[in-house]
């Protein structure tokens, strides 16, 4: 019998501000070894669904499931599903009061009792362990007593990378990490994400930009709460030219269809249709613009 | 042992960040316990509590804390309780306002600035905020007593106690909110002509008004609390009735007059609060800023000038319901036996224990303090995990700091012998409830990010907190801890009822004994003692807020 998904999500919906919801009815399966990439434009609800993937925000309507069990009740239990779940935030969420030796271990602190996570305030803690992640990222380990807040930008990334090799979840989930960041770095960083996400690992990254789709086998396309892409990554870039192409191509023309739509109700349906059929997987489908395009076309909130 | 503890950690901490990588320092404690490093002080004191227990009245203190849960309804207790807290708030406005005005008018005589540019001199300035040391170096509760002792028991005698010490203190902060601002809009006035007065109110009172209103909030809130506590010495009020009520086992009377201050004060803070957020001013730890580019001082700037404007109505209308007449203060009573032939006694001066008294306050002082910094930090990660306990710890502290300390000294007297140990806890409970409430600020005002990502990895909350929330704010919160202790000495007087040790009891013991020559020494010593731990309090303060 195969291993239960690392995640699942079932007719999740959350609820936003004036009655526009910021997920709805969002289903999602992630296996052991997948690596997945989340397209939208901002404000899709990317962040949203990946902090009710890590369990931060709780649904108002729908299931979560963590390798196939729902949030458990009690706390502990609970924290010990949490722990296999490691998040790279957009802003890092390094503690720039503490050393890099400090931050690393705060990967730990869910395994670690209190004992420990004082004594890591205190003292060079575990430092072959912490040494060798950083080296798995490229980072000299001369860097471990330094403080955080006096690192460059790009070692900063890096090490919160780290922080959360030490960590050790099975489920990786990234938040645009490869935004703001210059080609060069975004691609590196990348890979080294993605040499990262092997099994029994699967990776979970949102991104904003299309073009870095490469090392990706899913592909998950978000706009306004609602998934309207689902389908391998491959079957994507089969299409030379084709499907991704299209994505951009439908913006012009989706923008308006877009306005249309606000004006008389939602044009929902529409959209949702034309994922089905991309998750249905015709590479070859000749019109698999419709959703996809809107994808691009949602305006930016 | 528990001040000495700390302070070779804050060097290690200071080092450990600039050596580097290469050099090892056995311990170097990171911000985050630095915050937790004072409450190590609950060790060694819960092992010394149970042999200052004396057991006797812990039915008692029981009784008390029964007694908040049903308060006295009697209309006559209800109406003394309000005429009492009616006259408290009453004094402690007038007393406010007058320490705002000779605040402003002091602030402006002792600033660097002023001086340069009126005058061209600086030497004023500086001698002017000397001499100004001396009245903030008294506690507002020894001028209420010594003026008691000039004029008599008059309504004017709390007020000017309040306004004295106050005044001298806004004084202090308007100068440095001046002397901090750039002087750059000044001069360009000066020189293209403007008068100096005009140039000074053009140039200066807009970036000043938003610290000097909020500082001015903040000390409103103090001014409450020392007119309780004043009351609590016989001037009057609803302090009066609260330690009549706990004198005479009254419980219930006791708690509804508590209860009544405690909302007064709660919605004196949340409307405070309120009118900071609303005119857009700092917060007192600085942790965060206000506004966050908003424009808004156009508006804002004419309600606040407004709310100035009512404020003399207002303090006029209170004067004359409260009786407070200033021709009072000039009427002096003889002093029994002063200016008399002797009435100096060197001999008897040099008997007093001086080492013990002033090693007596030292003591107090270190031991309330660093209680007062150690404890909210810990109960706040204590109570982490469960949203009611945290509630009931946020009550806690608004109880203990509205809740004077030489009450609360009566009440520990029930279950403790008399001793710096209990001064100091005394004092440290109410000074944890103010320093609590400012972590609370600062966290709220802080962001939850890094604690949410922690959380969200399956970080307990507890750990989550330490590691999310208390590295930011452990700097800051320290170093208004230093300031702290600071206040800390001043107030040392207060709970000389029940130190067996320090100035503050011998100070109340020559009052009560008429000996003036000793109370003249002892308040001296008093003084210069408060303004050299001025001076190192405000050098630790440095040294915190550089290190971050």
């Amino acid at each position: 019998m195969a291993a239960a998904p690392l995640l699942e999500l079932r007719r999740v919906s959350v609820a936003g501000r004036g009655g526009v919801p910021r997920l709805e009815g969002v289903n999602l399966v992630i296996e052991p070894g997948e690596r997945v990439a989340l397209l939208g434009p901002s404000g899709a609800g990317k962040s949203t669904l990946l902090t009710v993937a890590n369990g931060l925000l709780a649904p108002s309507s729908g299931e979560v499931l963590w390798q196939g069990e729902p949030p458990a009740r009690s706390r502990r239990a609970r924290r010990r599903q949490q722990a296999r779940i490691g998040t790279l935030w957009q802003d890092l969420r390094l503690i720039d009061e503490l050393s890099v030796q400090q931050n690393l271990n705060a990967g730990r602190l869910a395994a670690w009792g209190w004992p420990r996570a004082l004594l890591n305030l205190l003292l060079p803690l575990d430092t072959a362990a912490n040494a060798a992640v950083l080296a798995r990222v490229d980072l000299a380990a001369e860097l471990l007593g330094q403080p955080v807040a006096a690192l460059s930008g790009g070692q900063r990334q890096r090490v919160a990378i780290a922080r959360l090799l030490r960590q050790d979840p099975t489920l990786l989930l990234a938040d645009e990490p490869l935004a703001s960041l210059d080609p060069r770095l975004a691609a590196s960083l990348l890979a080294l994400l993605l040499a990262e996400a092997t099994p029994p690992r699967a990776l979970l990254l949102s991104l904003h930009r299309p073009d870095l789709l490469a090392g990706f086998d899913r592909v998950i396309g978000l706009r306004a709460g609602r998934v309207v892409v689902d389908a391998a990554a491959a079957s994507l870039q089969g299409a030379a030219g084709g499907l991704l192409q299209e994505l951009y191509r439908g913006e012009d023309r989706e923008m308006e269809r877009e306005t249309d739509g606000e004006s008389n109700g939602q044009s929902d349906g529409q959209s949702n249709g034309a994922g089905d059929g991309l998750r249905d997987g015709a590479p070859d489908d000749p019109s698999p613009t419709a959703g996809a395009g809107s994808l691009w076309a949602a305006p930016d909130q | 042992m528990t001040g000495g503890g700390e302070a070779p950690a804050l060097q290690g901490a200071a080092s450990g960040h600039n050596g580097g990588a290469g050099r090892r320092i056995l311990l170097r404690p990171a911000a985050p316990l630095l915050v937790l490093l004072p409450s190590l002080v609950l060790l060694p004191l819960l092992a010394i509590l149970p042999f200052l227990a004396h057991g006797g009245g812990l039915d008692l203190l029981g009784q008390f804390a029964l007694a908040a849960f049903t308060p006295s309804l009697d209309p006559l207790v209800l109406r003394s309780a309000l005429t009492g807290l009616a006259t408290t708030v009453g004094m402690a406005l007038l007393g406010w306002a007058a320490s705002l005005v000779l605040g402003l008018l002091l602030g402006l005589a002792s600033s660097r600035t002023l001086w340069r540019s009126c005058w061209g001199q600086l030497w004023p300035a500086g001698l002017i905020r000397r001499l100004l040391a001396i009245p903030r170096a008294i506690h507002e509760l020894l001028w209420g007593l010594l003026l008691l002792q000039l004029v008599g028991l008059q309504p004017v005698v709390a007020v000017v106690a309040i306004a004295i010490p106050f005044g001298a203190l806004v004084a202090r902060v308007v100068a440095d909110l001046l002397d901090g601002l750039d002087t750059g809009r000044l001069d360009a006035l000066r020189l293209a002509g403007a008068p100096a007065p005009a140039a000074l109110l053009t140039a200066l009172g807009p970036p000043l008004l938003p610290g000097l209103l909020s500082y001015g909030g903040y000390r409103l809130e103090c001014a409450l609390r020392s007119a309780t506590l004043l009351g609590v010495f016989g001037l009057g009020g609803l302090g009066t009735d609260l330690k009549l009520t706990l004198q005479s086992l009254e419980f219930h009377e006791l708690w509804t007059g508590l209860w009544l201050l405690l909302a007064v004060m709660l919605a004196l803070e949340t409307g405070l609060g309120r009118l900071r957020r609303r005119w857009l001013m700092p917060r007192r730890l600085g942790l965060s800023r206000a506004g966050g580019g908003r424009a808004g001082v156009g508006v804002r700037a004419r309600e606040m000038v407004l709310a100035m404007a009512a404020l003399l109505p207002l303090s006029i209308g209170v004067a004359w319901a409260l009786g407070v007449d200033p021709r009072a203060l000039l009427a002096w009573q003889p002093l029994q036996g002063v200016g008399g032939s002797g009435w100096i006694d060197g001999g008897q001066l040099l008997a007093l224990p001086w080492p013990a008294l002033i090693g007596g306050t030292l003591a107090l002082t270190l031991l309330a303090a660093v209680l007062a910094v150690g404890l909210p930090p810990l109960q706040l990660l204590v109570s982490a995990p469960w949203p009611p306990a945290r509630l009931l710890v946020r009550l806690s502290w608004a109880l203990a700091r509205l809740w004077p300390p030489p009450l609360t000294a009566l009440l520990l007297l029930l279950l403790l012998q008399p001793g710096v140990v209990t001064a100091a806890l005394a004092m440290g409970l109410h000074n944890a409830g103010i320093l609590g409430r400012l972590l609370a600020e600062a966290l709220a005002d802080g962001s939850p990010a890094n604690e949410q990502a922690l959380a969200s990895g399956g970080v307990g909350p507890r750990l989550a907190l330490l590691y999310g929330r208390y590295p930011a704010i452990a700097r800051p919160y320290l170093a208004y801890g230093a300031y702290r202790a600071d206040v800390l000495l001043r107030e040392t007087v207060v709970v000389g009822m029940v130190g067996a040790t320090g100035l503050g009891s011998q100070l109340l013991e020559s009052l009560s004994s008429f000996a003036w020559d000793q109370l003249l020494a002892l308040v001296a010593v008093y003084a210069l003692l408060t303004l050299l731990g001025e001076e190192l309090s405000d050098r630790v303060r440095r040294r915190l807020l550089q290190g971050a």
